[in-house]
């Protein structure tokens, strides 16, 4: 039942995804709509399968790598579909959507069924911290788009070959502007995770802070995303503060993916101590 | 009874006719509708509108075929507007039929134009089809002929990018702008000369809504002209760098022999801008712009060969684009000639009818005449078996003339030329 749902929703994304990609490589106007239809489509069922988990399970499903990272699919697409709303932003969507996409068919790959937490971890801080860690990787992943998508521009600019369709490709202002706007968002969101993160931990374990892998990552990401966001006022702007991004999003994946595989602890899903 | 109709176009454009021809027999609207008054007088023209612009000529017209002479249009052309006509007919081209709504399709969606894809033409051709309407020259025909060209133009506009990309320096370069910024109102260029390319790039982006133009140039008094009229304001040319920080575009259009803007100085004012993007159009030949100036972060530097470079890609595109538009006017062309031919079936069906009541009238009388001897009631049999063989035979083609559809609209000529309703008698 769940892998059906899921086989749905990722065949959506994937359709979404094509027709995102299709939309660019074209470059005409009718059949925009398509792609976000199939996206909030997917997005539904998406959030229906995950409620549905969470129901079984009685606590919010992201206990094991494999719901995180659907979950932070689930985030990343809800995200992208309210943003795009004001913005139409179909460019970002070609990133996003395949992206989205990867994250849901790892995630029904290393699948291993549902994990319910021992009774003693269940608190109201399990679903607050959950959700502020994946809102603010989801946010900082769409900032990672728009910094691809800004370089990509700056790039073609730079060698003279511009990529001169206004309405598939945002300019650099405005991408540089949503990067801002976005780190903006997503830095309280992570620090809130953190905190939350420390809360919940005092109250389960009894120590605010352990050290495990996770929490030094993502002390390291916290400061990487400081340094840029103060570096933003000091003209750290356009193609620096792209980089930057994307950078800090690498150190993100790459403490994400690496914990989760290498190095067990609690956000390994082995809850045990 | 001859129904059959030609459409006719004859003309010249930028293609036949060399510039100063062209504009010699260039007419006004208002003289077009009077020329148009006056060329339906000449045998053989049923409707006619006169399309002139700077790069044509050319009366669209639904004439009878048998008696039209394209020789004596031409002349009169010429005549209306004193150029010789000899000289013109040697640049006349004549269109027929398919081939006449084709060109006025192509025209119609600027792929006949001198730059593919340029908008203007569509006015043109509605001022000019304004006009034959006034003038009382254009009929069923030509009114549908022109309104289905006005939403072909329409169609290849939306479902091709044919007029998607500019194919001007200025308008490249604003476009470049366009990329970078997220809106102009709230920028500033700095438009160092004050010569012809820089007078037409700040026009341009004045016309695109810049929020602020500052002119600079070694002759004050031209700067201060030019500031006036585009509502910028001046600043002396000697003090070019202070000014540089404010500025987010810069063009550069000076005839000067020496580097105008060093890398350094553009870096130092980078940092005073706090490396907001900057776009740099050097339009100078030497350059004024030192080229390294690229090399800097959230700096574009754009010479003349680059926004040519982007011109020709835009060309290529455009030219890209112009295929699939002339399959768009070659379907549009289909359905326009069936719908033309179609015109025929009513008079074809009568003429059909006309021609065989004549025939049993006439046999009819020829075999009565000599059967003296027959009562009226074995006269009147006969006449009834006749106009019964008549029906029987007819019965069929006009039943089948009346279904005809889209697709066999070419039975109509063939019924025509079969039965020979065209044949003069």
């Amino acid at each position: 039942m769940d892998a059906l749902l899921l086989g749905i929703v990722l065949v959506l994304y994937l359709t979404s995804a094509a027709s995102f990609v299709a939309y660019l490589g074209a470059g005409r106007e009718p059949r925009r709509s398509l792609g976000p239809m199939l996206l909030a489509a997917g997005a539904a069922l998406h959030g229906l399968e995950i409620a549905e988990r969470s129901f079984m399970v009685g606590h919010i499903a992201v206990a094991s790598f494999d719901e995180g990272l659907s979950f932070l699919a689930f985030s990343l697409v809800i995200l992208y579909l309210l943003i795009d709303r004001r913005h139409v932003l179909t460019v970002l969507g070609a990133v996003i959507v395949p992206l989205a996409a990867l994250l849901v068919a790892i995630s029904a790959l290393v699948s291993s069924g549902t994990t319910a937490l021992p009774p003693a971890l269940r608190s109201a801080w399990l679903p607050v911290h959950v959700t502020l860690a994946f809102l603010g990787n989801a946010v900082f992943a769409l900032a990672f788009a728009t910094s691809l998508v800004y370089l990509f521009e700056d790039g073609r600019l730079k060698s003279k070959r511009p990529a001169l369709r206004r309405r598939l490709f945002p300019s650099l202002e405005k991408l540089d502007d949503l990067n801002h706007r976005l780190l903006a968002w997503g830095f309280p969101l992570l620090t809130l995770g953190i905190v939350t993160g420390a809360i919940w931990a005092h109250l389960a374990w009894g120590e605010f802070w352990s050290w495990e892998a996770r929490q030094t990552w993502s002390l390291v990401t916290w400061s990487l995303y400081a340094l840029l966001l103060h570096g933003r006022s000091v003209g750290w702007r356009g193609r620096r503060a792209a980089t930057l991004t994307i950078v800090g999003f690498a150190v993100l994946v790459m403490s994400f993916v690496s914990v989760n595989l290498f190095f067990p602890g609690r956000h390994a899903g082995s809850f045990g101590s | 009874m001859t129904v059959r109709r030609k459409l006719w176009l004859i003309g010249v454009s930028h293609h036949s006719a060399p510039v100063e021809l062209r504009e010699r027999l260039a007419f006004e609207d208002e003289a077009a509708g009077a020329a148009s008054r006056k060329l339906l007088a000449l045998p053989g023209l049923e409707e006619c509108a006169l399309v002139s612009t700077c790069n044509r000529v050319e009366l669209v017209a639904c004439a009878d075929p048998a008696k039209i002479d394209a020789r004596a249009v031409g002349d009169l052309l010429a005549g209306e507007r004193g150029v010789p006509a000899a000289e013109l007919r040697s640049y006349l081209y004549v269109h027929e039929d398919c081939s006449a709504v084709q060109h006025l399709f192509r025209v119609a969606s600027s792929l006949d134009s001198m730059v593919v894809g340029e908008p203007q033409i569509l006015g043109q051709l509605k001022s000019s089809y304004d006009a034959a309407v006034e003038a009382g020259t254009a009929g069923t025909i030509l009114h549908r002929m022109f309104h289905k060209s006005f939403s072909v133009a329409k169609r290849v506009r939306s479902e091709t990018g044919i007029g998607g990309r500019n194919v001007s320096v200025s308008s490249v370069a604003v476009d470049l702008a366009a990329q970078i910024f997220e809106s102009l109102g709230e920028k500033t260029a700095l438009v160092i000369g004050a010569g012809k390319m820089a007078e037409l790039t700040a026009r341009h982006f004045r016309s695109r809504g810049i929020g602020g133009l500052i002119f600079a140039n070694r002759t004050f008094d031209r700067a201060v002209e030019l500031a006036r009229e585009l509502h910028g304001t001046t600043v002396p040319f000697d003090d070019l760098a202070r000014y540089l920080p404010l500025a987010d575009v810069v063009i550069g259009s000076t005839a000067a022999n020496e580097v105008l803007l060093t890398a350094d100085a553009v870096g130092e004012a980078l940092r005073e801008r706090s490396y907001r993007p900057t776009f740099l159009i050097d339009l100078g030949v030497p350059r004024n712009f030192d080229p390294r100036i690229n090399d800097l972060r959230n700096v574009y530097l754009y010479d003349i060969d680059d926004l040519r470079g982007v011109i020709g890609e835009n060309r290529g595109e455009r030219q890209r684009e112009a295929l699939r538009a002339e399959e768009i006017v070659r379907s549009e062309v289909d359905s326009f000639w069936r719908w033309f031919q179609n015109l025929d079936v009513i008079p074809t069906i009568v003429g059909l009818r006309g021609k065989a009541d004549g025939i049993c009238r006439r046999e009819l009388e020829r075999t009565l005449g000599s059967l003296r001897q027959l009562g009226d009631e074995e006269r009147k049999s006969i006449e009834a078996m006749a106009q019964a063989i008549v029906n029987k035979i007819l019965h069929e083609p006009i039943s089948r003339l009346k279904r005809i559809d889209d697709a066999r609209a070419q039975d109509v000529q063939v019924a025509r030329r079969l039965f020979g309703l065209d044949d003069d008698e």
